[in-house]
């Protein structure tokens, strides 16, 4: 028989050791043990990888074709930090943000998520812009590049709508649009049985675990998306709403989010008027000979990967969450891009004409072989609206080198400028309204003196201008979509400054107009 | 059964092992700093030693400014507190980062030794190793810190969320976080805090200002703070050369005439131990602070305000020559030595607040080491300080109470009461930091108030009696030093 064990006895002479000895049954019962030990162990880690493997798998959404990618892929920014924490960024987890514009329908303008300016095309369950991907048990979305660089053109009100990828979202509110993701995040109707039965209507399914997540984490009263927001709120509220110059479509106040978002400033304790920044969002073709030039409107970085970088946190990815290949493919195909052409008819003589005053009134600073392209022109000297430069300080800057801390991305090149960089003019007929802050409608008014530039306009209509080269810009509205009311007399609209070009003869004009449509 | 028995407590001893590996390498592993670009870049970024025990780790004090925001000055994280960071550096100028088991910051010797100067408010600033830092309250970083320390969202919850939001921390590290690291920087915070309570019965340092020794009184001699004030202004560091070869006093008060215990004992008071002091790096700043030259007066040409008139500052020389150079001038005969407090009647606290006994226990501190202090002595007056680089220096005295040369000139009486600390815009005309100007941005700037005990703008009268002329010529001359 088998020994078993020893017991021990204690006596007064010492311990005492003696064999125990196995019975049959004994033997049958240890293996027994020994099998269930090892059965039990095995279950628990392939339930334990099964759990892993779940709330691992991060795979989102691709497409083969690099436009698509751009206008639908993932640059990182889709929600939430981690398993425990899975709300974060901007929007809220797929299924949620599919429910928002049929629950918060009154925080919307009548139209929905098109009427804040997001772009529907056909036959795609989501607007441009809005990224998606599985992860931490979830469907996720995210803002990527395409929310803020693509817009549309029409040739008449009649016509249909031509998507540009690259050109500034010359349409979108994104005040608007973020002012409603955050109040119907926080809105009681957003509940777990709203988005359960959105998403039945619609034909989707909301898996088992994500439904337990939804219910559980997310939706409800204090759980996680109306923490989230709540929070957002108190950190950026003050600039989504009235006491900061309206942004209106096609504008962004790129560095004030950021402050709050990335470093949780107060922004109540910063100078007032350091909050109005509000620009027009830049076309983002052809990155590759904009390398070196001074970038951003007041030209405070050099580096295009770093502003893209920048950018993306922007967006909502953080130096975890950021998703470096996808970018990297966008980066390569802006590298190159060239701007679209002028799709309108073109007086090629007229245009020929236009370039020798071209080439005198704007190439120095314009031309991508212009002597001062790309460099910082002195505050005093541009003259144009000072509240944009004045958004970016110079106590921001040096808190920026802290961020992709401790890795190769680590932020080195933004500096504090004291003007405005020269910007090629490439693509520029789809760049309108002019300026950094959009506060020139069209290129005509551009060459008319400061005083003579409209003082209210409308921005938002893509309903091209081909005479005056520009949006439409007298159109309140169009049916029920409202376009938004300029006013140059609010702090930060001032359309004053860059007084070059002006005193042109009328033919001139006309001919450096034709030539500049071909840019 | 012996043989089982063992077995057990082998497969017990390699656990024990690796987790004590692991430990080892995730808490205590010391890898040597990378830091090239010479000795200038060694004083901005280098270690004096102090991680080890004053460190913090670098993650956590990342994100202790986006957890705790409304313990700073004002919005702006760190650099709020005034601290200098160059272009494209993670860190400010001052902060070493060291890995040690995990990475950890802590000061050297730049972070109170570094000017910042704008020439006009539009500027960006320059940045001068070895002056004065005249921008850094180190009292609001310390208040900061135990604020943080003291609030209860200070634990693992909170602290792993916002790090997460910068790097991915791998399981292993956050249970270290969690468990071991977070607490420790709390416990260790909370310490430093107790260690400096006796600071809130002071009046406030401001920027540029520190009280220099009662921290080392309390936190390394076993004595007490005792109600004294030593607030007194940072100094430059640079010339050590000349002061050495004239055998000059060191401090304000002079407490000590050894270069190398001057050295060491800054960096043991910043929070290096005795057994951290890294002494070829720090013989090697010592090296290059001998012969670091002050900054040049920002000369322009054309009319600038900036412009030196020479031939004013020649007939300046003459006046300095015979006011002041016996006790300021490198060849003075009394420049590098004590003058009496009744002597020069400036304010008297930071006097008081050293003492036979303290020098005596800080003497003794050391011993057994190879280099154990024994030139440390209480003195009952103030330095005859060289005037080298002057211009960048102010505000003036030992305590900062004047905040310009022009008011140096005035009779006490006749020296402003009040005005600003810490902005770095210079006045070329009254030559000195522009001190009527609040706040900038949103940044409110230190308001001085003579009347406080221990920041009195009495004494020093030389040179007040000057006729008009004299006093412009003089202070054209000071310039250039």
């Amino acid at each position: 028989m088998k020994i078993g064990g020893t017991a021990r006895t204690r006596t007064a002479a010492g311990v005492l050791e003696d064999n125990v000895y196995m019975s049959p049954v004994d033997e049958y019962q240890a293996r027994y043990r020994r099998r269930a030990t090892v059965l039990s162990v095995f279950c628990l880690l392939a339930l334990f990888a099964l759990v892993y493997g779940y709330f691992n798998f991060d795979r989102p959404e691709d497409f083969d074709d690099v436009v698509e990618q751009f206008k639908y892929g993932s640059i990182g920014s889709e929600t939430g930090g981690s398993v425990l924490y899975p709300a974060g960024g901007y929007v809220p987890p797929y299924w949620i943000f599919m429910t928002m514009p049929e629950v918060c329908s009154d925080l919307l303008p009548p139209g929905g998520l098109e009427a804040v300016g997001l772009i529907m095309e056909e036959g795609r369950d989501r607007p441009i812009g809005i990224s998606r991907r599985r992860r931490l048990g979830m469907d996720e979305v995210g803002l990527n590049c395409a929310v803020c660089h693509t817009g549309t053109v029409r040739e008449t009100d009649d016509s249909e709508p031509v998507v540009y990828a690259g050109m500034p979202a010359n349409q979108l509110d994104m005040q608007a649009l973020i002012a409603f993701l955050l109040a119907c995040g926080q809105d009681e109707r957003l509940t777990y049985d709203a988005v359960r039965r959105h998403t039945r209507e619609n034909d989707g399914r909301i898996g088992f675990v994500e439904r337990l997540i939804y219910r559980a984490q997310l939706l409800g009263p204090g759980k996680q998306v109306d923490q989230r927001s709540v929070a957002m709120t108190e950190q950026i509220g003050m600039i989504l709403g009235d006491e900061v110059t309206p942004w209106g479509r096609g504008r962004v106040d790129t560095f004030n989010p950021y402050k709050a978002l990335q470093f949780n400033w107060n922004l109540s304790k910063l100078p007032h008027d350091e909050l109005l920044g509000a620009s027009d969002f830049p076309s983002i073709w052809n990155q590759a000979p904009r390398e070196g030039m001074h970038l951003h409107w007041d030209g405070n970085n050099e580096s295009v990967d770093e502003r893209n970088l920048s950018a993306s946190l922007g967006a909502g990815v953080t130096p975890v969450s950021i998703d470096h290949p996808r970018l990297d493919r966008v980066k390569d195909w802006i590298w190159e891009l060239p701007p679209p052409e002028y799709p309108f008819a073109i007086d090629d003589a007229l245009a020929a004409r236009g370039e020798p005053i071209y080439e005198r009134q704007c190439a120095s600073c314009h031309a991508f072989d212009g002597a001062d392209v790309g460099t910082v022109v002195d505050i005093d000297d541009i003259g144009t609206d000072p509240f944009r430069l004045n958004s970016y300080t110079y106590l921001f800057s040096v808190n920026q080198y802290a961020l992709y801390p401790n890795s190769e991305y680590q932020f080195k090149h933004f500096k504090k400028t004291n003007g405005y960089a020269n910007q090629p003019l490439d693509g520029i007929w789809l760049r309108a309204p002019y300026l950094h802050n959009g506060s020139v409608p069209t290129l005509r008014a551009l060459l008319d003196p400061p005083a003579e530039r409209p003082t209210t306009f409308f921005r938002g209509y893509d309903v091209y201008d081909q005479a005056d080269v520009g949006f439409v810009h007298d159109e309140p509205s169009e049916g029920e979509l409202k376009f938004s009311e300029y006013d140059t007399a609010l702090p930060g609209n001032g359309n004053g400054g860059h007084e070059y070009g002006l005193g042109l003869s009328e033919d001139d004009i006309e001919a450096l107009l034709e030539y500049m449509k071909t840019l | 059964m012996g043989n089982r028995l063992s077995k057990k407590w082998l497969a017990a001893l390699i656990v024990v092992a690796i987790i004590g590996v692991f430990a080892w390498n995730r808490l205590l592993r010391e890898v040597p700093q990378q830091i090239t670009g010479g000795t200038e870049e060694y004083f901005k970024y280098g270690s004096i030693g102090t991680e080890a025990e004053a460190g913090i780790p670098y993650w956590i004090w990342l994100v202790l400014p986006r957890i705790f925001p409304e313990y700073l000055p004002g919005p702006g994280g760190y650099p709020s507190v005034g601290f200098m960071v160059e272009r494209g550096e993670a860190l400010p100028i001052g902060f070493s980062r060291k890995v040690i088991g995990f990475e950890r910051v802590a000061f050297n010797c730049a972070v109170c030794h570094t000017s910042s100067v704008r020439l006009n408010p539009e500027e960006l600033p320059t940045f001068y190793p070895g002056g004065t830092a005249n921008t850094m309250d180190s009292q609001a970083y310390l208040r900061f810190l135990r604020q943080a320390a003291e609030d209860e969202r200070f634990r693992a919850k909170e602290i792993l969320d916002a790090i997460q939001q910068v790097t991915d921390l791998s399981l292993p590290d956050r249970l270290l976080y969690r468990f071991v690291i977070i607490p420790a920087t709390r416990r260790g915070l909370l310490e430093q805090a107790a260690n400096y309570a006796w600071m809130e019965d002071n009046p406030d340092w401001g920027p540029g200002r520190i009280d220099p020794f009662n921290p080392v009184k309390v936190a390394l001699l076993d004595l007490e703070a005792g109600g004294t004030i030593g607030n007194s202004d940072m100094q430059p560091i640079w010339n050590l050369g000349p002061r050495v070869r004239g055998g000059h006093v060191f401090h304000t008060d002079g407490l000590n005439d050894d270069i190398r215990e001057v050295v060491l004992s800054s960096a043991l008071g910043d929070g290096a131990t005795p057994k951290s002091l890294p002494m070829t790096e720090l013989e090697e700043i010592e090296l290059w602070l001998m012969d670091l030259e002050p900054p040049a007066f920002p000369n322009k040409e054309n009319g600038s305000e900036f412009e030196i008139d020479e031939d004013l500052a020649a007939q300046g020389r003459a006046v300095f020559e015979a006011e002041c150079s016996t006790c300021h001038a490198f060849d003075g005969e009394r420049v590098g030595t004590i003058i009496t407090q009744s002597e020069v009647g400036t304010d008297p606290h930071r006097i008081e607040m050293w003492s036979q006994e303290a020098a005596a226990a800080y003497n003794a501190y050391t011993e057994g080491y190879p280099w154990e202090f024994e030139s440390f002595v209480w003195n009952d007056g103030y330095q005859a300080v060289p005037l080298d680089g002057i211009w960048i220096r102010s505000p003036y005295l030992h305590n900062g109470s004047v905040p310009n040369l022009r008011a140096m000139l005035q009779p006490p009486a006749r020296r402003p009461d009040k005005f600003y600390r810490g902005y770095d815009v210079f006045d070329p005309n009254d030559v000195g930091f522009v001190s009527d100007v609040a706040e900038e941005r949103g940044r409110a700037f230190f308001e001085y108030d003579t009347s406080l005990p221990g920041n009195d703008n009495g004494g020093h009268e030389y040179g007040t009696d000057l006729g008009a002329d004299d006093k412009d010529a003089l202070v054209e001359y000071m310039k250039t030093l």
